[in-house]
């Protein structure tokens, strides 16, 4: 599944560690270890992946997500025409898999944005967790307990409910 | 397996001391002769020193397990080895699709919607595309569809037949008007 496209969502904030002046004549370890590594690791490791990239760069070809085009829904379908029906139904279950995607990703972005706060985290999140929130609640609404049978007539059918359900409070508030 | 060795070395002069002595004392103590020998193998082994005594050590076969695990190897990597050396050149030399956006105008072909280049050669010569499986799931339940359509109306049709009575279907042979007998109905009297 493709990766999360909004990066701003996971910028790191710029850290503020000052700059140390050198008080002593012991060269640091931590630049010898960097050297090391990077002339016995880094260096052929990185010669072998540009020659790899050399070679597969001679016949580039390229892949494309799908786009698909939208179908008359399951609600404007007419009774008994099935071929109607099959594709209202394999375009739910393609919205279906989009939504549980986008779900997945706020998840994601929460848990990014907790690694990256810390122990600020119940502070500096609350923008990400309240968007969990949001984003849940409207797939629990929309799909959820559907069952694992559920396709696109059940899900009509509860939405058909919720709307019943909402008229019904509208009128109660209304009185 | 050294000390093993100076170990068994150790007992096996120790042994051959006990049987000269043995020899010597069997007169003085008959129940201190060593184990049974043959008369007359006194004389000690020498053993060289690269192996030691050489022991026939008793253990369970294990024959069948090497055998079944060399099979197992040579038939695995017959095919295995030249399966991942393909994958690799596959993967070096060829690499996998980068992602672009589709260019304005251009219908994509099917198998340009995969990444690895082994998944779309799959997908483009021996798949077919997800455009005639569709359309073929479609004609599929057209034809189930007409079919149901039909049988519910047969079935209708039967039904108002069998209740109407004036449709072609449900007429029974009758026998004729003319070979049944009014006789007894012919006076009022009987």
């Amino acid at each position: 599944m493709p990766k999360d496209p909004d990066w701003e969502a996971y910028k790191v904030p710029p850290t503020r560690t000052p700059v140390s002046e050198r008080i002593t004549s012991v060269p640091n370890p931590a630049t010898i270890f960097q050297t090391v590594f990077n002339y016995v690791v880094d260096a052929p490791v990185t010669f072998v992946r540009e020659w790899i990239e050399r070679q597969q760069a001679k016949n580039k070809f390229y892949y494309y997500h799908q786009k698909f085009r939208r179908v008359p829904d399951l609600s404007e379908c007419l009774e008994g025409d099935y071929l109607c029906f099959f594709e209202a139904e394999a375009q739910w279950r393609r919205d279906r898999m989009v939504d549980q995607q986008i779900v997945e990703i706020m998840r994601e972005r929460l848990g990014a944005c907790k690694q990256r706060e810390g122990p600020n985290a119940f502070q500096n999140c609350a923008k990400e967790m309240e968007q969990l929130v949001q984003v849940t609640k409207a797939y629990q609404d929309r799909y959820g307990d559907l069952g694992v049978h559920g396709n696109a007539r059940t899900c009509l059918m509860k939405q058909k409910h919720r709307m019943m359900e909402e008229r019904k409070a509208q009128a109660n508030a209304s009185q | 397996m050294a000390a093993m060795s100076l170990l068994l070395r150790a007992a096996a002069a120790w042994g051959a001391r006990r049987a000269v002595s043995g020899a010597a004392g069997a007169a003085r103590l008959p129940w201190l002769t060593g184990a049974a020998r043959l008369p007359g193998t006194v004389a000690p082994v020498r053993h060289s020193s690269s192996h030691g005594k050489r022991m026939f050590i008793i253990k369970a076969t294990s024959f069948y397990d090497t055998r079944f695990l060399n099979l197992l190897r040579f038939y695995v990597f017959l095919t295995g080895i030249p399966v991942a050396l393909f994958i690799t050149y596959v993967n070096i030399f060829i690499g996998e699709a980068e992602l672009a956006e589709i260019p304005e105008g251009y219908v994509p072909e099917y198998w340009e919607y995969y990444k690895h280049p082994i998944s779309r050669w799959i997908a483009r010569y021996l798949l077919d595309s997800p455009e005639k499986t569709y359309e073929k799931q479609m004609a599929l339940l057209d034809v189930e569809a007409k079919k149901t359509e039909l049988r519910l109306m047969e079935l209708e049709a039967r039904r108002l037949m069998r209740h109407r009575g004036d449709g072609p279907w449900y007429h029974y042979e009758t026998p004729d008007k003319n070979l049944v007998d009014n006789s007894m109905k012919s006076t009022p009297d009987n």
